[in-house]
């Protein structure tokens, strides 16, 4: 059994952290690994609150926020793999073309 | 005493998940930030095995830490970043980053209810606990049937996707 206000308190600090490292590094990876730290801070808070109301269903949403987080990082990587053969060296800053 | 156990090892991990959070933030060598990252995931199932989640935990270890991160390591060393670390890590912006990222934290954290009482089972006739695997798998494949297809689509058209725009044009 956890706390459950922790448990949420837990999960804003993590999707904080995660804003933080979104906004803020210059690399795109980095970015996308701070997405999906944001999107695991939202499934800490599912898990507490499915246990919290005794109910299932909130592990159900974060097993399809799990699956959502995958097609993401598929998506999010063939991005970057397109523009770091155009563009090598990339940094977020540099890109402000909206075409290649 | 057990109650004391479960409290102990929940700060434990709540405080290990954002430490690891924090390093995977700020280190300057993307590949360490990856291995951070994968601290704070195994942190993360941790916290579902104490909050009754074990399907999701497992799923946590498997899909999370072992296929998505995996994937994001293989990437990072494909692509060969020269001289990362020798360059700044935050944009000039940093600091309205980090005041975003602290507003957000004070918004939530203030805005939580910490005198949360436990409800009473609604729906007490099920005698397997919420997170036991038969539960979620009963409810996944009942109520949840469509939304379950239209996930696998989803993750079809991700694939499908990935291919199409990672694909060296036949111009190009």
């Amino acid at each position: 059994m956890v706390p459950v206000g922790a448990c949420v308190g837990l999960g804003a600090v993590l999707f904080a952290i995660g804003l933080v490292g979104f906004l803020g590094r210059r690399n795109i990876i980095l970015m996308l690994v701070s997405i999906e730290i944001m999107l695991n801070a939202v499934n800490v808070s599912l898990a507490a609150f499915s246990q919290h109301l005794h109910d299932s269903r909130g592990q159900i949403v974060a097993l399809f926020v799990i699956a959502v987080a995958a097609a993401e990082a598929a998506v999010g990587l063939g991005l970057v793999l397109a523009l770091a053969r155009t563009r090598p060296g990339m940094k977020v800053e540099q890109l402000m073309e909206l075409k290649w | 005493m057990p109650i004391i156990a479960g409290h102990i090892a929940f700060y434990y991990l709540a405080a290990a998940s954002i430490a690891s959070a924090v390093l995977a933030v700020t280190r300057r060598n993307p590949i360490h930030s990856m291995l951070w990252v994968l601290a704070l995931f195994l942190h993360v199932a941790g916290i579902f095995l104490l909050a009754g989640a074990e399907f999701l935990a497992a799923v946590q270890v498997i899909l999370y830490a072992g296929a998505i991160l995996v994937f994001y390591l293989f990437f990072l060393m494909l692509l060969d970043l020269p001289g990362e670390t020798a360059e700044p890590r935050f944009g000039a912006h940093w600091p309205l980053c980090a005041a975003a990222g602290l507003g957000f934290a004070a918004l939530a954290w203030f805005a939580r209810d910490p005198g949360l009482v436990p409800t009473a089972g609604r729906e007490a006739a099920t005698d397997a606990s919420p997170g036991s695997l038969s539960a979620v798998g009963h409810v996944l494949f009942t109520r949840f049937t469509l939304p379950f297809e239209i996930v696998s689509l989803i993750l079809l058209a991700a694939i499908v996707g990935a291919v199409v725009v990672a694909k060296r044009k036949a111009g190009a």
